[in-house]
């Protein structure tokens, strides 16, 4: 009843103005500097580049903190196998520890061994390999209110009962204003026809989710999951305005592992709150050899992922008016001289406070201004890239 | 039908006659007499319109031509130098009244000088009404050598003023150390050697008495107690505290109505509840809350009864305000360790508010005015000394201060009102009846379109028999209902209305047998049938789109049936022992689902689901509850106590908010919800000091709780069809130790306490689900081990005395984020051990000042004035803390309540 008891809250929270108040209180924990080691990614045990085991290392801060990425460097770390076996991998930078496809048999069971700079040993507990069956479909269903992105797959060994997915979403966008000239400033200011190489109308924009998708077909008779819904995505959204892709991971979990990941979902929604549910912990299999009481926060998996790549056309797609991203947009005009004779092409074009669009050039005269609009309304390099994704294929 | 009189001893008179009446008229009976003796009689000629008396004797004294006459009938004599007095139904007492306090008289036909020494077991016959303490009251069937063994005494302690019985007076003959208290309608039957006695009697709140009597058979005595009024002089101190060291149970408060007035609250008005926070034990996770914690238990685990009637909201507006009007309460008694059989059904504790009894004798009333409330009472007879009824009522016009607040929060209301009615009614000395009915509404919207409404509905009925002057009985048979809304009209299409309701429909016979002089026997039964609406989401109005959302009504039958005995093997040892056995069923329609054996009760673990018929007992539990206590006296002032008991509690709250929330809901035990089970050994030592003005005890106890449900993370409580997933059954352990010294007495009067205590729980079972702070012993939500209260008032003069309360606890136990990170792909924070952190530590202090007007005794109204500040110092108390993200960064916020003084000003007429 989170919603009443906010109420409550509001309540208590009027009062508050009349008799009680509101001040800035740091708990003495939240000043103590907290550097918990966060272990992230999958001991791959597949062959192929595409399966390299990337570990990425980082450090828990203080909550306090403007910055919430503090990756762990120099460290040494491995993978080893209950036969003995240990492969190293190699650092990569910003916290991150890679080896290529490492091939490992499914027969044995893996464990991650990490040793930082400042001399401090961390293991995970071994691991069974779990791989990801392969995808069947990811399907997608028009709804009145949006698409929905769905997963189907299926265990004919009806081992893998427990499923991760995340997914990565790529999208085209335009600009508000298509821009057919250009600023150059060599060898002076000048404004030129935009090649087809400069376009800055059509980008592309991309998110890595952050939503943790969860399945269990521990209650079915089949390991089988059908039409598990991943994402949707809204009918005003800008993302499936022209042409939108995703590409879903698929990762096979062990009991453990899935309440790990559900327990982190549920905590992400909340923040301690007064009459919030009481969030709760729950350990990794990671921990600290050296000092057996300090907290290591995450979960080691090993095994394979399969993956799926859908494009979804807007032209497949209903009659839906995106919502524009960018709003505050106009057209304005910038004469090369104005009623008061100032050059307005010069003053605001040239220091580039806005992107000019079309030449104004009446029948037989010279160019007379450009109209021109702010760059976020031009510029979609602003918030995407304008270079085509290799795994983009156009319709 | 039998009938027992006994003559005046000091009649010497041993003239005879000799007398033959067949069939003769009252007139001609005493014209005759009159004539041979020369005696007057007094008599009223119309009660004996029906005697006939048939008598021949030869040179008898009077006496005995009287009892011929009269035997086997009702009517009775009385001879006094050279008067008889003759009545119907009771007897003229010939001595000479030594108290005046019974402005009554006794009976038509008697002067006011005669005062009734006759007693007698018959149906329609008045007890007389012993108001004097000088007397010597003879009871039973007067014989010239008193025979050995032990009779028995019964009947009530009544105010003298109202007429209403006094619920806990103890009555105590300090020769043979025989004592007891009364009961909820201010009974007592006491088994006593026969032969003389001073009974002492006290009542909470009443001047303390005492009575002598000659016992020489079984007989009743009712017993008038004075109101304590408002004293400059020292009170009289009688020779025994009996409660404290005496009395068999453990964990016992008691608290009338007066104590409960001196008592600062935050907006003048007195406050049942916040009272109860005071005693040793006794905690509340914050200020805005009523929900309270009896040592470790949570709060749903208290009984809370108004006149037997359940309340599942004892509070008003937030809980700033208590559900018991103040004007209507009598008195409150918590148990905390040693529970009657005759409860049941929660675990931690039983609060029972008592309701005075109208008056019976005249028409009275008063008034309250606050700052945010009035309130109004009213009561008197319907049929004087047998039929009265006591009605109060308040109300809130808080809105002023919600327009006070900023335009965020203009749109606001809340205001609420209860309603108390209560009647009873005396059908005669053997049959009573007693009805009381409580209503009460809060409303409350804040800001946004969404209406809140919440109400308490309750009605019961009462029928207490009495068979003799040792068993009685009283059967009760009420409907409780508990219900809440929530409501949203501003948008026709999503609007919407949820409401919630609990009701249950209780039956319950209670006999009390008082056996012998050792022997106090209790036993009856009781039937609880709950009808429980979780939750309907509907749409509002024809133009919403709500689907509606049903969570199916569930039905429960809760049945136990007790026997209990409280033993008196000596007089210095007592033990009282006691069985409830609890039967619940779990009743349809309902649809159940199965969950995989020793797996998560999950979604993903549902293997079936059945379906269930209407009233099909879908499941049961059962077991018995054991309820032991044993006192030993160690001399007149010192006294250990012990106690052992057992719960079983089949009706849990859900919330995952600390405080309680007027929407939180409840869930009865089913299949997959076990009920609380609850065990707890407890140890004291009681010793009244300074001629039994100070009382002081230490109590230690330790708990065990099973199947107490708390939640997992991010559950949903209202609306969810599958409740059990987002709960997880916990074990609780909790132990400490409470002293409390406390002064009733003198111009300085009231209690401190002091509480160590720990509550911890654990979820160990990972077949249940996610283990909690590693299956490891965790705090509860209102452990709080450091809790000292006191609470003092001093009168400097009749009109004018103060009060100051004092608190200091240590901060609750809350979860904290401690750190961030990131995680697949966004970022994620690390939160501490449950509960691993505290708020800063409590502390308030309350003054305030009562000022009564002039205390003559004839005028129209008598008014008085409550002036304080309530959190004196003005510390800034944590109600909680609370973090949020702003520029990026997350900020840690405290939140306090009443961060600064609070004046407030009260005032009450009487009428």
């Amino acid at each position: 009843m989170k919603k009443t008891a906010y109420i409550a809250f509001l309540i208590v929270s009027a009062l508050v103005v009349t008799a009680g108040c509101k001040k800035p209180y740091l708990p003495p924990v939240v000043a103590v500097s907290s550097n918990f080691l966060v272990v992230e990614g999958l001991i791959n045990t597949g062959s192929n580049l595409q399966d390299s085991t990337i570990i990425k290392l980082s450090r828990t801060v203080k909550l306090a903190s403007s910055n919430s990425s503090n990756p762990e460097l120099k460290a040494t770390v491995k993978v080893e196998s209950d036969a003995n076996v240990s492969y190293p991998l190699a650092e990569t930078g910003d916290g991150y520890y890679m080896a290529p496809g490492l091939n490992l048999s499914a027969a044995n069971k893996y464990r991650l061994q990490i040793i930082t700079a400042d001399s401090r040993t961390y293991q995970s507990d071994f691991v069974q390999v779990k791989n990801s069956p392969p995808i069947d479909s990811v399907k997608y269903l028009v709804k009145s209110d949006g698409v929905q992105i769905n997963i189907n797959t299926h265990d004919p060994a009806n081992k893998t009962t427990y499923y991760r997915w995340s997914y990565d979403e790529t999208w085209i966008i335009h600009s508000n204003y298509n821009s057919h000239e250009e600023l150059i400033t060599t060898p002076f200011d000048t404004i030129v026809f935009r090649p087809a190489a400069d376009q800055i109308y059509r980008c592309w924009q991309s998110h890595i989710a952050n939503v943790i998708v969860l399945a269990s077909t521990a209650n079915l008779k089949q390991d089988v999951i059908s039409q598990n819904e991943l994402t949707s995505v809204a009918s005003t959204s800008e993302k499936i305005s022209d042409r939108y892709t995703i590409l879903v991971k698929q990762y096979a979990l062990t009991g453990d592992a899935f309440k790990y990941w559900q327990q982190l979902k549920k905590n992400t929604e909340q923040l301690g709150s007064i009459f919030d549910a009481q969030p709760s912990e729950i350990p990794g299999n990671i921990h600290c050899i050296t000092n057996p009481s300090e907290p290591v926060l995450g979960f080691m998996s090993a095994g394979t992922f399969s993956q799926s790549r859908i494009f979804i056309d807007n032209l497949d797609l209903p009659l839906w008016k995106a919502t524009p991203a960018i709003t505050g947009c106009t057209v304005d005009v910038f004469p090369y001289k104005d009623a008061d004779g100032i050059d307005e092409v010069r003053t605001f074009l040239y220091f580039g406070h806005e992107i000019p669009l079309d030449a104004i050039q009446p029948p037989g005269s010279p160019i007379s201004g450009y109209t021109a609009a702010l760059p976020k309304c031009v510029d979609c390099t602003l918030r995407g890239t304008k270079t085509q994704p290799s795994f983009w294929i156009n319709r | 039908m039998v009938f027992f009189k006994l003559a005046s001893a000091q009649d010497g008179n041993k003239k005879t006659i000799s007398v033959n009446f067949q069939q003769a008229k009252i007139e001609q009976f005493v014209s005759e007499l009159e004539s041979k003796t020369g005696y007057h009689f007094y008599y009223n000629q119309a009660q004996f319109d029906s005697l006939k008396v048939t008598v021949q004797v030869t040179d008898k004294p009077l006496e005995t031509v009287l009892d011929m006459a009269f035997h086997s009938t009702d009517f009775h004599y009385a001879i006094t130098q050279q008067q008889v007095f003759l009545t119907k139904g009771r007897v003229v007492q010939t001595e000479l009244a030594s108290g005046f306090f019974n402005t009554q008289p006794a009976t038509e036909t008697t002067k006011q000088a005669a005062v009734i020494t006759d007693y007698a077991e018959e149906k329609q016959q008045k007890v007389p009404v012993a108001t004097t303490e000088n007397k010597l009251y003879e009871i039973g069937i007067k014989t010239n050598i008193i025979k050995s063994g032990t009779a028995n005494l019964a009947g009530y302690v009544r105010n003298i003023k109202s007429g209403e019985g006094i619920i806990g007076a103890s009555i105590y003959d300090p020769e043979s150390k025989i004592g007891l208290a009364t009961d909820q309608f201010g009974y007592y039957s006491l088994t006593l050697p026969r032969g003389r006695h001073t009974l002492i009697i006290k009542g909470l709140g009443m001047k303390d008495t005492r009575r002598r009597i000659i016992l020489y058979s079984d007989g009743k005595l009712n017993i008038e107690l004075q109101e304590q009024v408002t004293s400059l002089k020292e009170v009289q101190i009688s020779a025994e505290k009996v409660a404290n060291v005496r009395s068999v149970e453990m964990g016992v408060n008691k608290l009338d109505i007066k104590s409960i007035k001196q008592i600062p609250t935050a907006f003048g008005e007195a406050d049942v509840l916040r009272v109860v926070l005071t005693l040793p034990g006794v905690q509340s996770v914050g200020e805005a809350t009523t929900g309270f914690n009896v040592r470790g238990g949570s709060a749903d685990q208290n009984l809370i009864l108004l006149n037997d009637a359940t309340i599942y909201n004892p509070s008003h507006f937030f809980g700033f305000f208590s559900a018991f009007n103040p004007d209507i309460v009598k008195n409150i008694e918590l148990y905390k360790s040693s529970i009657p059989e005759k409860f049941g059904g929660r675990l931690s504790s039983v609060l029972e508010v008592t309701d005075r009894e109208g008056n019976k004798k005249k028409f009275t009333g008063s008034a309250g005015i606050g700052l945010l409330t009035s309130r109004i009472n009213v009561e008197g007879p319907l049929i004087k000394d047998k039929t009265s009824f006591i009605f109060g009522a308040r109300t809130t016009y808080s809105d002023w201060l919600l327009s006070l607040l900023p335009d965020a929060y203009k749109h606001s209301s809340a205001s609420f009102y209860d309603v108390n009615l209560d009647i009873s009614h005396q059908i005669n000395e053997k049959n009573n009846i007693y009805i009381t009915t409580y209503f009460s509404q809060d409303k409350f919207k804040l800001n946004s379109d969404t209406a809140y409404g919440y109400s308490n509905r309750n009605g019961n009925i009462k029928w207490k028999h009495n068979f003799n002057n040792k068993l009685y009985s009283v059967l009760t048979a009420g409907i409780d209902d508990y219900r809440y809304d929530v409501s949203s009209s501003a948008n026709p299409i999503t609007a919407y209305k949820l409401n919630f309701d609990v009701k249950q429909t209780d039956f319950k016979a209670d006999f009390n047998y008082y056996l012998n002089s050792k022997n106090t026997v209790d036993f009856g039964l009781s039937s609880i049938y709950y009808n429980l609406n979780p939750g309907d989401n509907e749409p509002n109005g024809a133009k919403s789109l709500v689907l509606p959302d049903v969570v199916p009504a569930e039905q429960a039958l809760e049945s136990a049936l007790y026997l209990g005995d409280k033993y008196d093997i000596t007089p210095d040892f007592t033990i009282s022992a006691g069985v409830r056995y609890s039967l619940y069923a779990y009743l349809g329609a309902q649809t159940v689902d199965t969950y995989a054996p020793n797996l998560p009760k999950e979604s993903t673990n549902i293997l079936d689901s059945t379906g269930y018929k209407k009233n099909q007992v879908i499941n049961t539990y059962h077991g018995p509850e054991i309820r032991v206590s044993a006192r030993y006296a160690l001399n007149e002032n010192l006294s250990i106590k012990a106690a052992y008991n057992t719960l079983r509690q089949y009706i849990h709250l859900l919330s995952n908010t600390t405080a309680i929330s007027p929407t939180d809901t409840y869930k009865l035990s089913d299949p997959n919800i076990k009920p609380q089970f609850g065990q707890q050994v407890s140890l004291g030592i009681y010793k009244n000091a300074k001629a039994n003005t100070i009382e002081t005890s230490v109590e230690v106890y330790y708990k065990k709780i099973n199947d107490y449900l708390d939640y997992k993370s991010g559950a949903t409580l209202l609306l969810n069809q599958h409740i059990e997933q987002d709960v997880v059954p916990t074990q609780g352990k909790a132990y400490g130790i409470e002293f409390l010294i406390r002064k009733n007495t003198g111009k300085l009067n009231g209690w401190a306490s002091y509480t160590y205590s720990r509550t911890f729980l654990r979820q160990n079972d990972p077949n249940v689900g996610d283990l909690i702070n590693n299956g490891s012993f965790y705090p509860a939500n209102y452990d709080k081990p450091h809790d000292f209260n006191f609470t003092g008032n001093y009168r400097f003069s009749h009109r004018f005395s103060v009060s100051l309360d004092m608190t200091y606890s240590t901060g609750r136990p809350i979860t904290l984020p401690i750190a961030k990170y990131q995680y697949a792909g966004a970022e994620r924070v690390y939160y501490s051990d449950r509960n691993a952190y505290r708020i800063p530590d409590y502390f308030r202090t309350d003054f305030s000042m009562n000022i009564e007007g002039n205390h003559k005794v004839h005028q129209l109204t008598h008014n008085s004035w409550t002036i304080g500040v309530y959190n004196l110092t003005g510390r800034a108390n944590a109600y909680s803390t609370f973090f949020t993200e702003q520029g990026g960064a997350i900020n840690g916020y405290k939140l306090s309540i009443f961060a600064r003084p609070i004046p407030f000003v009260n005032y009450n007429i009487r009428f």
